[in-house]
């Protein structure tokens, strides 16, 4: 039961630390992830929300994920980027997807790291996409696919690969 | 059945496509228009920001602490090369001082109150940076109500980094000169060249490949050897006179060859903010 789980505060708290984390983890480490030409994104709270909707499909339990992932993305929105209506987006249609693909493959740590490589791939590609659409880079497809894309690909899944099992361990518990 | 669900699916992915373009070319026409965000996003983002806060603090502090720990190893040779400057600084400031203060009487004396050159420094710290490739943003801790205004300056070390493009109360957005947005790195820009002529122009871009600022369109005579010292020239909008922005590191012809294209190596690291100063002009 969703309601009367601890999960109902735990969730939401856990969501905004892993993205105000995200902008932490770019300040303190801004000299490795931002080293000209390319560039790693930290999307932890990608993270928290492809691992919210794995460990949903393992334990049968109904979360208002969407929602939420709204909501973040609002935020994301505003207090980051300052253009409202990308991240807002994205990060719902990132709980819908893998919803879908949970739903034809069992998951576990493997078949989530696929999962949240694909996720990765559609946040970023969406974001240049939009982001070359509104006149904010002028990168070529090839500059984004070898400064941004692969750089943020490896950075984003060792974190899952680090982090799978802390995070498995919180939602546990929170459960 | 199955038709009718598919075409609903395909209505909701195109009208959250539409909505999506139409908020962000709102946000952006809002973002590039008025001095201030919407009294919602505002009111948001400070709070966001007052929560940040607390979690940066202590990953700051660590970071802080490691990279204290790494430059204690390099001390002892860094501290006698500093002596020596630190001897020719001292001259260098004093007569810094009297310039400045000769410069405060003559201009009291011609009655000229504010001239391009006066700004007061605003010093903020840096709570957090966005993470995106596409939009290199950080967030500093002072706004509105310490007197930052959208489009001043920003400084780190020795160089300028940057322009406010958002403020709210208690902080703002700062958009540094690596963000190749159509509108983030257009500063107003003088080169003293070594026989003593001054070449005006205006920055254009950033190479992410070398990490050089770009400067196109000059069609001076005047010849701009490498070394050349870059500074803002004061002319337009809120940029004060006299901000180093960085070291002409090459000069080519453009795609044309018409026009001169200037290559500028960045005063300061661009990567590495902690501390930034805001310099606010009195209007």
């Amino acid at each position: 039961m969703y309601r009367l789980s601890k999960l109902r505060f735990g969730f939401p708290i856990g969501l905004f630390f892993w993205l105000l984390i995200d902008g932490t983890v770019s300040q303190v480490f801004s000299v490795q992830l931002f080293r000209t030409p390319s560039t790693m994104v930290s999307h932890l709270v990608v993270l928290w929300l492809v691992c919210g909707a794995i460990f949903e499909a393992d334990s049968a339990l109904s979360m208002p994920l969407a929602r939420w992932a709204a909501v973040a993305g609002a935020v994301f929105d505003l207090y980051y980027t300052g253009i409202f209506g990308l991240y807002v987006f994205i990060f719902p249609l990132v709980i819908y997807m893998t919803r879908r693909l949970v739903s034809w493959i069992r998951p576990n740590f493997l078949s989530g790291l696929l999962v949240y490589f694909i996720d990765i791939t559609v946040v970023e590609a969406l974001g240049y996409l939009a982001s070359r659409a509104m006149h904010l880079n002028d990168a070529s497809g090839n500059a984004f696919l070898v400064n941004t894309l692969g750089p943020t690909l490896a950075f984003n899944l060792a974190m899952f690969v680090i982090l799978y099992f802390p995070i498995r361990w919180v939602y546990n518990w929170l459960k | 059945m199955q038709k009718f669900s598919f075409n609903r699916r395909l209505v909701i992915i195109i009208v959250c496509l539409i909505v999506s373009f139409a908020l962000m070319t709102v946000s952006v026409a809002i973002r590039n228009k008025k001095s201030t965000p919407p009294l919602v996003q505002q009111f948001g983002n400070d709070i966001v920001g007052l929560v940040d806060r607390v979690v940066a603090i202590p990953s700051n502090g660590l970071s802080g602490s490691v990279s204290s720990i790494s430059e204690l190893l390099n001390t002892y040779q860094e501290n006698q090369q500093l002596k020596k400057q630190v001897s020719e600084l001292a001259q260098t400031k004093v007569r810094d001082q009297t310039l400045a203060k000769e410069n405060q009487q003559l201009k009291k004396e011609v009655s000229l109150n504010n001239s391009l050159t006066d700004y007061t420094a605003v010093t903020a710290s840096v709570i957090t940076r966005t993470p995106s490739s596409w939009q290199n943003q950080v967030v500093i801790n002072k706004g509105a109500s310490a007197g930052v205004q959208k489009n001043m300056p920003v400084m780190s070390g020795s160089g300028l980094i940057g322009r406010v493009a958002e403020v709210n109360k208690t902080n703002s957005k700062v958009e540094l000169i690596t963000d190749n947005n159509d509108s983030a790195n257009r500063f107003a820009v003088s080169i003293t060249t070594k026989s003593g002529k001054t070449v005006n122009g205006v920055l254009s871009g950033y190479k992410a490949a070398t990490g050089q600022i770009t400067m196109n369109n000059i069609t001076t005579k005047a010849k701009i050897s490498k070394g050349d010292k870059v500074v803002t020239s004061g002319l337009g909008g809120l940029t004060p006179k006299g901000l180093y922005v960085g070291k002409v590191a090459k000069t080519t012809g453009d795609d044309y060859g018409l026009s001169t294209k200037l290559y500028i190596t960045p005063a300061t690291d661009l990567s590495d903010l902690n501390i930034v100063t805001v310099a606010v002009t009195k209007s």
